[in-house]
């Protein structure tokens, strides 16, 4: 079912106008907070609670896109990643809060640091294959966050322990904004990247990998080397907002730097947007922690759910998430944006079809 | 034997056993650059486990094999494919999300070590051999538009992209009936007269005939003749011991039939 | 000496829960090629069920276990036959995703119902226990580790010796040729994971009163039943059995090391199965499949 060209370039089109649209408006929004222009009477676009949800959708981006290396491109569904974003932030925060490294100097070493753990447990984890690398992928995760959080030496917690890790704050001005940019950077990075793999020999063998390891070999990839490549390039843009994320957010601990749920949040996300596509991880990103964050009533605009109380509301909200989940896996294996991409267009019978090839 | 330089492929007394059984055992055999070799044996001879053993796919429990006189015993399969060998699977391996054109390109971004070549070089190098194989006119269609035959032609192509010295070719012509073996023929030999050395293995007793100057007779893992495919055919102990009686008989009453 | 025993004794008597976590995982896994991360939620489900039976009608909690299996095998069921069964053929991240949303959904209605706190089971017998000299062997577990054993050699009956059984194995190793011989695919799906999340049931039910349990207390058994069925091998239940018990050892003595917490144990555990994976992929008494 591939829809007529002019219908899918028209598509794209308004889909690419609307899209450069938001971002410019997310981009430039939040510099009418600066003084200067709040004295220049320009109106107030965003406040502080705009920045910290769009430095989270940033932050997210670079998780779903650096997911998106390993597990859209190269195929290897890897299910630990969060293990490189605290190893990251415990980089960085560790660097800052212990040997009192400025921020600037600290933050390289957290992609460094991420990249070099996932060489080393990526060569004897990339060798298993599907349910086998999947679950021993998130193992690697939950331990390393359960090791950071409990190493003792002389009776002392060496990262801070079950109380965590402060940081000093970093003294700028206009905060809340540097860390913005700097995730935003971050995001553009990601997706720089995942564009440059695309057109190069190393995507294309990459998705040979994907597609059948044996047959890539057998044509000249070095499957091992590719693997563990594309493993340790994840690592360092997830490692990177680590590092972004533990200086903005100040503290940092087991809970908030290893969460089990951001590994499949950023797979949803990918999955939502198409997973091994440039942009597709990033607007999956957008949408689903715009929903997360509508959902557990953060945003501004927020809704009534009834016969809940304000209490339970972040179950109701979990709740919600799961049942999408479902949905979404059900119902839409190729991802929202393939309808925009122009491979097919949403329809019931898409929607019928799709269940019908993966149902028994 | 002639005393010219070392022969391009060499095998010594491969052996590759599955748990206790013995897959492939002590076959020696050498290709000449430029020869046309047929490797035929009945189902569960070996005959895949011993590409597999070339391609670097299994590791030899013993024997060597060499290319162009150096040992590639032990060497993983990307190394193998960049000295020059290329082959195709039995069953299609093709990359599903690739386009026609996708596919055999990536055959040419990687392949021969001194045949590696930019993005854009490849994709030109792949529209040469979609050429080659009669592909061209479906180089923008998804693998999954392919019928049975072109994917065929596919594997090869994407082999060939990878410009090898000698390829490996396992079974391209099963499953195809006579009309299309005729023309995978021809696109054997023009692949050959592009000065490519071929190894093919072959169920169908037709193609050994039709292209190999030479053949050799795989059975329990072991080889069992070598010789001009006429003669090596017509070999009563070939028929008789591994063809199987039918075949024997058949051959005697309706000569040029394909194999069973 | 004594401490060793005693090691090794409690290592059996916590290696009882994991192969009763691990029998039903590993069936799921093994013929339906799915890894379930519902399996941890359905777990805690059966430990609501002996803690409501217990609390609200003062039933023994070893007589709630058959209730806890009926329950469990009548939502699994519906849970294969109304959702999982449409992405069977699905890639695998697709199944993971879909069985880690079942789980959210369960859990966090969990949590609806029940709220955060925690619930334990505490029968008169509770605290008591068998005292061989320095050596204590505490009842609870003795008999949980007891009905694990029985629970496991109940499956491993019901799946050589009976109708379904034999059907359930030739879904495992032909789906496409077992459909042609006649075998209902969707029915035998479900069946199987009704028999998955019956055995969870169970294992839930001897948690609750082994351990205090929220609704988030399932989560980390997902991961030890996948680490159990690693540990002994894809495709035999007494494979499980043995990964299982070697899993409780190995968290005993992991745990018995100076200084370290249960944290150091898991790591061992990780450790240990990465180390399984990669040396020797079909498990330490599995069959390669």
């Amino acid at each position: 079912m591939i829809a007529t060209p002019d219908a899918n370039a028209r598509w794209r089109r308004m889909f690419l106008i609307l899209g450069g649209i938001l971002v410019a408006y997310a981009l430039l929004a939040p510099l009418t907070s600066l003084e200067a222009a709040q004295s220049a009477n320009v109106p107030l676009l965003a406040d502080r609670l705009w920045f910290r949800i769009a430095t989270y959708i940033a932050m997210f981006i670079v998780l779903a896109s650096a997911w998106n290396i390993i597990g859209g491109i190269a195929g290897y569904a890897a299910f630990g990643n969060v293990a490189f974003f605290g190893i990251g932030a415990y980089t960085t925060g560790m660097l800052i809060a212990k040997a009192k490294w400025p921020f600037l100097a600290a933050l390289p070493l957290a992609p460094v640091v991420a990249a070099a753990f996932a060489a080393v447990v990526g060569l004897p984890l990339l060798r298993l294959r599907g349910h086998y690398f999947a679950v021993a992928s998130l193992g690697v995760g939950v331990a390393v966050g359960e090791l950071v959080q409990n190493i003792d030496y002389a009776g002392q917690p060496v990262f801070g322990g079950a109380t965590g890790l402060f940081l000093p704050i970093y003294s700028i001005e206009n905060r809340g904004l540097f860390f913005f940019y700097l995730m935003v950077l971050a995001a553009a990075l990601a997706v720089a990247v995942t564009w440059l793999v695309l057109r190069s020999r190393f995507g294309y063998g990459l998705i040979a990998i994907r597609e059948n390891e044996e047959a890539a070999a057998v044509i000249g990839v070095n499957t091992t080397a590719y693997k563990v490549a594309a493993f340790t390039l994840a690592a360092a843009l997830t490692g990177l907002t680590g590092g972004i994320f533990s200086q903005w957010n100040v503290f940092i601990n087991q809970d908030n730097t290893f969460p089990i749920e951001y590994n499949v949040q950023m797979i949803l996300m990918a999955l939502l947007g198409g997973t091994g596509t440039v942009f597709g991880p990033a607007a999956g990103a957008v949408l689903l922690q715009l929903l997360i964050q509508f959902l557990g009533g953060t945003l501004p605009i927020s809704f009534e759910i009834p016969f809940v109380s304000e209490n339970a509301r972040p179950i109701v909200a979990q709740v919600i998430l799961g049942v999408l989940l479902v949905v979404v896996v059900l119902f839409v294996p190729r991802g929202v944006i393939e309808f925009f991409g122009g491979r097919a267009r949403f329809s019931l019978a898409y929607l019928r079809r799709s269940l019908r090839e993966t149902s028994l | 034997m002639s005393a010219t330089a070392a022969p391009q492929l060499e095998l010594r007394s491969v052996t590759k056993r599955f748990g206790g059984v013995a897959a492939v055992d002590g076959v020696t055999f050498e290709v000449r650059e430029g020869e046309i070799v047929g490797i035929i044996g009945p189902n569960g001879a070996g005959k895949t486990t011993l590409l597999n053993c070339i391609s670097g796919i299994h590791r030899l429990d013993g024997g060597d094999i060499r290319w162009r006189g150096d040992s590639i015993s032990g060497m993983p399969p990307h190394r193998i494919a960049r000295l020059g060998i290329g082959r195709t699977f039995q069953i299609v391996r093709p990359f599903g999300s690739m386009t026609v054109r996708e596919n055999a390109a990536v055959g040419a971004l990687f392949g021969s070590a001194d045949a590696r070549r930019r993005p854009r070089e490849a994709f030109e190098l792949a529209d040469h051999v979609l050429e080659l194989v009669g592909l061209e006119a479906k180089a923008r269609h998804p693998v999954s538009a392919l019928t049975i035959p072109d994917r065929k032609r596919l594997e090869v192509a994407r082999a060939v992209a990878t410009r090898p010295r000698l390829l490996l070719l396992d079974e391209v012509m099963a499953g195809l009936n006579n009309v299309e073996i005729d023309a995978a023929l021809e696109m054997v030999e023009t692949v050959h007269a592009t000065g490519v050395t071929v190894l093919l293995i072959e169920h169908v007793m037709r193609v050994i005939v039709g292209v190999c100057r030479r053949a050799i007779v795989l059975d329990f893992g072991q080889v069992l003749a070598e010789g001009e495919p006429e003669s090596v055919l017509r070999d009563e102990r070939v028929i008789q011991a591994y063809l199987g009686e039918r075949y024997a008989k058949r051959r005697r009453t309706d000569p040029g039939r394909d194999g069973p | 000496m004594a401490d060793f025993v005693q090691l090794v004794v409690l290592g059996l008597l916590a290696g009882g829960i994991y192969v009763a976590v691990g029998v039903g995982f590993g069936l799921v896994w093994g013929v339906l090629n799915i890894v379930n991360l519902t399996h941890g939620a359905l777990v805690i489900v059966g430990g609501y069920i002996t803690w409501m039976l217990f609390a609200g009608l003062h039933l023994d909690p070893f007589l709630s276990l058959p209730v806890d299996a009926v329950a469990l095998f009548l939502l699994g069921y519906t849970l294969q036959r109304g959702v999982i069964n449409r992405i069977i053929r699905a890639p695998l991240l697709f199944t993971f995703l879909l069985t880690f949303g079942l789980n959210l959904v369960i859990v966090n209605t969990l949590l609806l119902l029940f709220g955060s706190d925690f619930r334990s089971v505490t029968p008169a017998y509770s605290g008591q226990g068998l005292e061989l000299g320095t050596i204590v062997i505490p009842y609870v577990p003795l008999t949980a580790l007891g009905v694990a054993i029985m629970l496991a050699v109940v499956l491993g009956l019901v799946l050589n010796r009976t109708r379904i059984g034999l059907a359930i194995n030739a879904i495992a190793s032909d789906r496409d040729a077992a459909q042609l011989v006649g075998i209902d695919l969707r029915h035998l799906y479900a069946m199987t994971y009704g028999i998955g999340a019956a055995c969870a049931g169970v294992a839930g039910g001897l948690i609750a009163m082994i351990q205090a349990i929220t609704p988030t207390a399932g989560e980390p058994y997902t991961l030890q039943a996948f680490v159990v069925v690693i540990l002994g091998g894809l495709g035999r239940v007494s494979a499980t059995v043995a990964g299982g018990l070697l899993f409780g050892l190995v968290e005993a003595f992991g745990q018995s090391i100076p200084g370290s917490g249960s944290v150091f144990a898991n790591a061992i555990a990780f450790g240990l199965m990465v180390i399984v994976l990669v040396t020797r992929p079909q498990g330490l008494m599995g069959r390669l499949r």
